[in-house]
Formats: structure tokens, sequence, C-alpha cells
């Protein structure tokens, strides 16, 4: 913990394993619904909010604009 | 104001450097302690699809020796803090955070804090600001600043959707986030049924009271995969791109119930175009400036706006605009007039109040229009106060002055009741000698089809 400037919280520290196994659950069941909704053609596109992803490609042209 | 070589007020707590003022300009030193982290940050190319995503600031290295390297960022107008914004805002901030996270976490790094204050608005976007807030990931290592996301982003969030946008303002009490156990108490039992947020807030506020008392730092820390670190990353981000306000948003067409017709307000739109264009700004404020209608008459004349209102809401639609449009030169943010954000934290300057960033950022152009009968009638400010408040950081003044006949004045008369003689102050001829205080009148023109009119002020004492 060389760099750490405030208190993480040990409890928060423990909390995240489970945490991440309900999340798993919930991403997985998700995930789950999502194909059985596509299979029958169901699935909305939902573009209002940005994907989490990082676009890495070249995009320079689009992005230059604003720098 | 020239400060030379001054540490900005907000940046001691990280040790692998500092922000200061070198003149005007905003510089930032690292220490040698974090050179390892900026190398790789740099020779990855992390830092650079980051600023070409447009989700960090981008920096210009100034000058590398063995004991410091001084990078320049970006300059940014007007720094907005988190109980600053509307819900929307918050809401971006949020995702921007997670985002981050992922993206480095692909590549070998974490974020090693999770602050509000590492986001701000700029060019019509959040954009992450701390370019220092990057660490190392260590294999199987959980994320340090979980519970810093929590405190800061995922709980003022869920709050408010319980209890409205006003619970941002709980962010002045607790520069570090509102602590977990308030979080929890706050929220509607059902929300122990919630799959994300029994885990992330319920569960999390207990084990932090279970593990209050670890003294010595003996407690083992289990190990979470990376597989799993993600899955807390992305479980949020799904969570939070749905979150919304419980209660439908008041703010719907403002402009449909005023009290005067197209004509009067198209009139009013022209004549704001005509008052601002020969002033040439750069900078222009609209105070009150509820969705951005007027402020957006002038959009192409000026490079800089900045439209406030007290209404969240007014906020937010402003804000979706924004984002619609694609517009890069407003940046809305929630005010009340009547108590501006104060200074908060070490030394009360960690976080500038509003007025010191308003003297610092100095507009050309204050719009305050339908705003001085709220200011007046409902917050009882006389004229003369009201006018020192708007000299403190104005050059000049356009600001609408609604008479007693006009209706919404009357109705906020008569809801004085018996004291309605109290303010028999509010007119023309009073309302013009408290302003001349400080301001010299250079225009004045009555709305025709209202019973209002404009002013355009100049400020006696302003120093440029």
């Amino acid at each position: 913990m060389n760099f750490l400037y405030f208190d993480p919280g040990l409890g928060a520290m423990i909390v995240q394993a489970v945490v991440a196994v309900a999340a798993g659950v919930l991403l997985f069941s998700k995930n789950v619904l999502y194909k059985v909704k596509s299979f029958f053609g169901l699935v909305k596109e939902d573009d209002s909010y940005d994907s989490i992803d990082v676009d890495e490609g070249d995009t320079e042209e689009t992005n230059d604009k604003n720098q | 104001m020239i400060k030379t070589s001054k540490t900005h007020e907000a940046s001691f707590r990280d040790p692998s450097g500092y922000m200061y003022h070198d003149g005007n300009t905003l510089r930032r030193k690292i220490n040698p302690i974090y050179f390892p982290q900026y190398k790789k940050l740099k020779d990855s190319g992390f830092f650079k699809t980051l600023i070409k995503n447009n989700l960090l600031i981008s920096h210009e290295e100034t000058s590398v020796s063995e004991d410091e390297i001084i990078i320049t960022p970006e300059h940014i107008p007007f720094i907005t803090n988190p109980y600053e914004w509307g819900f929307e805002q918050y809401k971006q901030a949020a995702l921007l955070t997670l985002k981050i996270q992922k993206f480095a976490l692909s590549k070998g790094f974490i974020l090693k804090d999770a602050s509000a204050y590492n986001v701000t608005f700029h060019k019509g976007k959040p954009i992450f600001i701390d370019t220092l807030s990057f660490d190392f990931y260590k294999e199987g290592t959980p994320w340090r600043a979980y519970k810093q996301f929590i405190t800061h982003f995922l709980g003022p969030l869920v709050l408010a959707r319980y209890h409205g946008n006003e619970v941002f303002n709980m962010m002045q009490s607790y520069i570090d986030g509102i602590p977990v156990k308030m979080i929890s108490s706050m929220l509607p039992p059902k929300t122990k049924l919630s799959s994300v947020l029994y885990p992330n807030i319920h569960l999390l506020a207990k084990m932090e009271s279970r593990h209050s008392e670890d003294y010595k730092a003996e407690t083992k820390i289990a190990k979470l995969s990376l597989k799993a670190q993600n899955n807390i990353i992305e479980s949020l981000y799904n969570y939070i791109s749905k979150l919304s306000l419980k209660e439908a948003s008041e703010w719907g067409d403002y402009y449909s119930k005023t009290n005067y017709n197209e004509t009067a307000f198209n009139t009013k739109k022209d004549l704001i175009r005509n008052w601002v264009s020969p002033l040439n700004a750069k900078k222009l404020i609209d105070i009150g400036g509820n969705d951005g209608t007027f402020a957006r008459t002038v959009q192409d004349l000026v490079p800089h706006i900045m439209v406030t209102d007290i209404d969240s809401n007014a906020v937010d639609a402003n804000f979706s605009q924004i984002l619609k449009n694609k517009e890069d030169n407003m940046l809305p943010f929630v005010c009340d007039v009547l108590q501006p954000a104060p200074g908060i934290g070490f030394n009360n300057t960690e976080r500038e109040s509003l007025i010191h960033r308003l003297t610092e950022y100095k507009p050309d152009v204050t719009m305050a229009l339908a705003l001085i009968h709220h200011i007046t009638l409902s917050g009882n400010v006389p004229f003369e106060k009201s006018a020192a408040f708007f000299a403190k950081f104005s050059k000049n003044l356009i600001i609408e002055f609604p008479k007693r006949e006009d209706s919404w004045v009357t109705s906020l008369l008569v809801r004085k009741r018996e004291f309605i003689n109290y303010f028999d102050f509010y007119n023309q001829i009073e309302f013009e000698k408290g302003y001349s205080q400080f301001f010299t009148l250079v225009k004045k023109e009555e709305l025709a089809g209202t019973k209002r009119v404009m002013y355009l002020f100049e400020n006696k004492n302003y120093v440029s």
C-alpha cells in the first residue's frame, strides 16, 4: 500500500469477494436472458449511454476535432 | 490575479505529485516516487488512448529532470464540484470513472482513487482530470478505491433516486463521500432485496463496522481475481446507467408557463443578442438561466458560456441538450443564489467557494433574467445587497426587472399577506438606486407586451 493516502476500509476490501460473486451471477443471468430474448427477436438497442469499453481503434478524425 | 508558483489548494493528498500555479498557468509536478508509473502510462500509449477518446484531460510534458517531471494540462475555464451537478451529470461522472477503471485494468493499471473530484465538466462532457490517479495493478488485489467509489458515486446517486437531487448537497459536509453507514440507513428497506444495493451498500456498511477496530492491520485481505473485479465494475456500470430519479422530473416545459407571449419572448431574445454582440464577450454566465434558452441566443458569439439554475431538473434538461447537439461551449450547473456553494475541506480552500471561482473566472457578461424578484421577494435580499453580489464578479450585467404589475411579482407579493407593505420598496426607482451604487446604467428598455424592463449595467469598480 505504498501510495495509499486515504483509508480504503478493511471491510470494503473483504466485501468485494461477495460483491463480485453477486455481480457474476447477475451478469451471467443477464447474459442468458439477453441470448433468449435475441433468439426471439426481442432485443431493443439502447444507445443512450456509451458502452463501458474504450475505443482503441484509430478514430483520429472523429476525436481530434475537440483537441 | 497573479500567483507565482503557488501550490493548488486542493492538491496535497497524493504524494505522487501536485498541481501548482505558475503565474496564470496551472501545471502539475510529478515526484520521483511516481516516475515508474508515469513512464509506463506514457510509453504504453495508455494516456494517449484515454486522451484521444476525450476521457482524460490532455497534457503536454513541459520539463523532465531527475527530481521532477512537469506536465501542463489543458486549461479548464471553470471547475464545477459534485454538489453542483444535476442527476444526469453525476451519473455520467460515475460511469466515466468506471469506464476508466475497466480500461485501466485491461492494461495492467488501476485507479488508485475514485474521488468524484477527479471528474469535472469540460467542452460539454465529463472529463477525468487527475492524471496521476493511476497505479500498477497487482494480481489478486481487490480495488482499493472501491469504498470511495461507493461513498462518492453510487451512494449519492442512489440516495438521490429516493430523496431527490438535494442529497448531493451532503457532499458539501462529507468531502470524502457520504459515510456508508449513513447511506445504508437512509435507503428504504426494500433496497436490501436488490442484488446490487444489498452487497454494495448494506453488506458493505455491516462489514465496515465489524472491521473498524483492526488497528494493527492484522486481518487478512482476501484475494480477488481480475475477472471478479471486472464483474463488480461491469455490474455497477449496468446498474448506474439504468438509474433514474424516482420522482418524475418536475421540470417540464417551463417556458410554456411564462406569463408573456411568443412575440415578447422573441423580442427578449433579440434584445439580448443585440446587447451582448458589441460587448465582445469571451465568457458569459447566465444566473438562473433555466435550461439555457436565452444563453443559446448568443452561443455563437461567446466562446465560453455557463448557465446556472437552482432547479437541477432544468440543469439536467440543459445538459441533455448539450449532449444531444454536441455543444462544446456551454457548462450548466446547479446554484442557489441565496446560498452559493461554500469553500470546503482543509483550510476551507480545498474546494473553493462559488464566489471565489466566479471572481477568478471573470465573466465579461453576467445575465440575470427573471431572477431579481425571487432574490428580493423570496429571499428578502435588499437591492444594494444583490447589487453588491453581482458586482463581485461581473463586468457587464444584463438584468431583467419585472415590475409590480407582473403576474409573478404580484403573486409573490400577495403571499406576503399582512406584511405586503414591507415590500413597497420593490419598484424601479429603488432598484435603480440600489444598483447605481455599484453599476453605471448603460441601457434600459421596456420589453413590449410584458411588465418587465431590461437593464444593461457596467461595473463601476471592475478591475480587469
